[in-house]
């Protein structure tokens, strides 16, 4: 504090917050006051430097806190103007991509499609039978839809930064943005979901009669309405899995699932099936996706390869600078994230000025090389 | 630094982080506490009223909509004036397109310092500070946006320099050089009364 006593120039004033606290907001915390009396020259000093400082004022804006509110709501309309907007582009993008990839990738696509799967109806089931617009219809938040029309998987990145990669004949609705204390979205078909880490706001999938809830993880859930079973598959963490209240479920109990571990609910019965060891069962072995195979431990690895892990993943296509980054190695986990917190955190590790961009399955980083 | 400085520093991070999160309410916060200031600093870089406002929005729609990509560390106020400021001059740099001013340097400063009544309370200081305010306003825009941001804004000589798109130095030497001219002035102007002032306290 003493280092005033030091000061000579009018601007060593003017730069100490305390001084500008006191002159500003006539708040006196270090006896400016007192100190400046003790001595002329120096009273002569302080009293220039207020006056440069009250100078340098203006008064203040007439804006009534009525305008700046409406300059506010002005904001929301256009944020959600702008998330409509880019969502719609992102499905141009999405078409012209899909021509570009259907040659290449339609026979890797959906191999382990369940045909087995016939119905049995009878009256008993059509009571419990709980469909995706019905949970739909319940839920007020101002849902937007997902639909996956074509045959290859799509990327769904969530407001909360969590990722889906949604499957071909599904679709997901999701509030755009997630309010109060529940992240719920809604599943018909499946989907690979990495869900971003807030212990304060649980997600929730409902899909069919199953309502699945974890705080942050990885996992697939398989819910075709015309399939007899719902499945959930977990990857990382840990998940919870109930059936709907809409359904009378005759064991109301909450299902706890780990990694590699998973369920299959039968819709007509309703009944869990947890599987523990998931490498014995046929179905689910046959119907791992990329996204559940790829490694996402990465020990000095160039970051050209990283990259080429994560469009093979999520299918999607990363746009950047080969021969910026050819040099560049990373060595990083990034398992249990989702798509966009991945993204994140390579281009953190290549170095301050790396920056990605996502519109739909497009990305674009743009980086000037690692440190 | 003061305690109640540190707290409005904190506060900021604060509510930055929670807007990083996806918090609605503090985004909200954010907004009703520097839209008044950003538009001032909007209007003094451009004349026409809406468009400053719109810039100022699209800022923060910018912050809400990209809030995933946030830096961590951030020194909010800074921030803001500095993405308002370049929303500007891109807006400016678009309708010169024709001409052949391109660069983000031509924006020019044209705020007015004026007196603050609640702040002055004796005729002979509003006296002074009018004629202060007179000699600040007629610097050059650009020693005279450093000063405005420095003392006015509170921003450091680095985030000034950055702001601007200079080094620290010439950051640093904008600062030195208005104030010297200023002083000169005012000397001149006034040799008598500086010597009569110290009765104020």
């Amino acid at each position: 504090m003493q280092k005033r006593n030091n000061y000579t120039e009018i601007e060593d004033f003017l730069a100490d917050e305390s001084f500008q606290l006191w002159i500003l907001s006539k708040v006196d915390e270090q006896g400016w006051e007192e100190w400046t009396l003790e001595n002329l020259q120096r009273a002569k000093l302080v009293e220039d430097a207020r006056l440069v400082l009250l100078a340098m004022r203006a008064p203040k804006s007439q804006l009534s806190s009525n305008e700046v509110h409406e300059a506010l709501q002005e904001t929301w309309r256009k944020i959600e103007q702008r998330e409509k907007l880019s969502q719609n582009t992102s499905k141009i993008k999405k078409l012209k991509i899909q021509r570009y990839w259907i040659s290449g990738v339609a026979a890797a696509v959906l191999v382990g499609m369940f045909s087995v799967w016939f119905f049995k109806n009878n009256i008993a089931t059509t009571d419990n039978v709980v469909t995706y617009n019905e949970l739909i219809l319940d839920n007020d938040e101002g849902l937007v839809e997902q639909t996956n029309n074509s045959e290859k998987s799509q990327i769904v990145t969530l407001s909360d930064g969590s990722s889906v990669l949604l499957q071909p004949n599904s679709k997901l609705s999701y509030p755009k943005i997630f309010t109060g204390n529940e992240r719920k979205v809604y599943l018909s078909g499946e989907g690979f979901f990495e869900i971003s880490k807030n212990p304060k706001k649980p997600f929730f999938v409902y899909a069919n009669e199953i309502v699945t809830r974890v705080v942050g993880t990885s996992f697939r859930i398989k819910a075709y309405p015309d399939q007899q079973n719902v499945e959930v598959l977990v990857r990382t963490g840990k998940v919870k899995v109930k059936s709907n209240d809409l359904v009378r479920s005759a064991e109301n109990e909450e299902i706890v699932l780990l990694p590699n571990q998973a369920l299959r609910f039968a819709r007509k019965e309703l009944v869990f099936n947890k599987i523990t060891n998931i490498t014995q069962d046929p179905i689910l072995v046959s119907s791992v996706r990329n996204i559940e195979q790829l490694s996402f431990e990465f020990t000095d690895i160039p970051v050209a390869q990283i990259l080429q892990t994560i469009e093979q993943a999520y299918l999607v296509d990363i746009d950047f600078p080969h021969d910026k980054l050819k040099d560049c190695r990373l060595t990083t986990s990034l398992s249990d994230q989702p798509l966009a917190e991945k993204l994140k955190i390579i281009c953190k590790s290549i170095g301050n000025d790396t920056n990605y961009e996502m519109n739909g399955n497009q990305i674009v980083i743009t980086t000037s090389g690692c440190n | 630094m003061s305690q109640i400085l540190k707290n409005k520093i904190l506060d900021d991070f604060i509510l930055w982080n929670n807007v990083k999160n996806g918090n609605e309410k503090s985004f909200s916060l954010l907004f009703e506490k520097y839209y008044k200031d950003l538009i001032s600093y909007g209007n003094s870089l451009c004349p026409y009223a809406e468009k400053v406002q719109d810039c100022i929005q699209d800022v923060f729609a910018d912050i809400w909509l990209y809030r995933d990509s946030l830096q961590d560390n951030v020194i909010v106020k800074a921030y803001l004036l500095s993405s308002v400021r370049k929303r500007i001059a891109r807006l400016h740099e678009r309708d010169h397109v024709f001409r052949k001013t391109t660069t983000t340097d031509v924006l020019e400063f044209l705020f007015d310092f004026s007196i603050e009544n609640d702040l002055v309370e004796d005729e002979v200081t509003a006296e002074r500070v009018l004629l202060l305010n007179k000699l600040l306003n007629d610097l050059p825009g650009r020693q005279k946006e450093a000063l405005y941001l420095r003392y006015h804004q509170g921003l450091s000589v680095d985030q000034i320099a950055d702001l601007l798109d200079v080094n620290y130095q010439s950051a640093s030497n904008l600062l030195h050089r208005g104030l010297l001219s200023l002083r000169k002035e005012w000397k001149g102007s006034i040799p008598l009364l500086v010597l009569i002032s110290s009765g104020f306290f």
